[in-house]
């Protein structure tokens, strides 16, 4: 399946949603079914986020659609099928660049309050 | 509840949707929650609609025309609970006999036009969200025939022998055609060009 260009385009120009954000986050140090992604995300969100399978899947299929995620491999557990999936190499390098954005965003915003505001 | 997602989509994750719902089912749950429920049943409209592929100027267009579609009906009640209004505004130039004429002949075609007019309004929104070749002139034409329609019934309202239609009426209708106006303007958006031009399949 192809995707197009433009979406990407738009895509990168535009602030990532933070379910879409988490979701390639929870793939990023290795493949994942949906079932562990949806643990993962819990997980690195200190359990805010929960998303749920209606959620997860329409999610899932955008970002196989814009081609930012693919499958991985299939397994059959318990008489269940799990499908693996993993970030493509644009999708690292779209997950690095929301990173990085939210990363200095989050700098600049730290710099300018005074010491004192700031809750650790 | 997943039969209420598309059959392609069903086809090819089904199976992995129903291993979610019972990994992540409570301990002696049997059937799925509400707030799960709703979950699955809004994202079934996402990929009925396109919503979850097509890019953000479709997206916001299917939500115009569904928005449309809705308007569409709110008129509909508002022209129902302004009948009174009407047949009183009217009453100088209508006798008793000749309002039942007006309802069958005037109200009601329009009751029944506004009807079908919400469920043109829903298809349309299916198939630009699906990124149809033929969603968009189907939009324009439709476009077309409901600014001839608005029009003629502002025309109406302000012609001296029209049905003195109420200022509502006339607002909605007016919301109405600005919906349709911005829905167009989205759907032949540069952003939203290359997703109309794509094989089916793709979409």
């Amino acid at each position: 399946m192809t995707s197009p260009t433009v979406y990407k385009v738009s895509m990168t120009e535009r602030a990532m949603q933070e379910a879409t954000f988490l979701i390639l986050t929870a793939l990023a140090d290795g493949s994942q079914h949906g079932y562990g992604i949806i643990a993962e995300v819990q997980e690195i969100s200190g359990g805010r986020v929960r998303l749920r399978a209606g959620t997860l899947y329409t999610a899932l299929d955008r970002l196989r659609a814009d081609g930012l995620i693919e499958m991985d491999r299939e397994e059959i557990v318990e008489g269940r099928l799990r499908r693996y999936y993993r970030l493509t190499p644009e999708g690292t390098g779209r997950l690095a660049a929301e990173a990085a954005r939210l990363q200095a965003n989050a700098t600049a915003a730290l710099t300018r309050l005074k010491p004192s505001a700031v809750v650790t | 509840m997943l039969a209420c997602y598309p059959k392609a989509f069903r086809r090819e994750s089904e199976d992995e949707i129903l291993a979610v719902l019972l990994a992540t089912a409570g301990e002696g749950q049997r059937r799925v929650g509400l707030a799960e429920s709703a979950d699955l049943i809004r994202g079934a409209v996402r990929m009925h609609f396109g919503m979850s592929r097509s890019p953000r100027p479709v997206r916001n267009a299917v939500r115009l025309m569904c928005f449309g579609a809705v308007l569409t009906l709110a008129v509909l009640v508002t022209v129902l609970v302004t009948l009174g209004g009407v047949r009183w505004g009217a009453a100088h130039d209508l006798n008793a006999g000749q309002w039942p004429t007006v309802i069958l002949t005037q109200v009601g075609p329009w009751l029944a036009s506004a009807l079908v007019c919400a469920g043109v309004w829903l298809w349309l929104a299916w198939a630009n969200g699906r990124g149809y070749h033929w969603a968009r002139p189907a939009f324009v034409a439709f476009f077309a025939l409901l600014t001839t329609v608005l029009f003629f019934g502002l025309g109406e309202f302000t012609g001296a022998n029209a049905l003195p239609y109420t200022l509502p009426d006339v607002i909605a209708a007016t919301v109405l055609w600005l919906v349709a106006v911005v829905a167009a303007l989205l759907i032949f958006s540069e952003t939203a060009n290359p997703y109309y031009q794509q094989e089916p399949a793709q979409q």
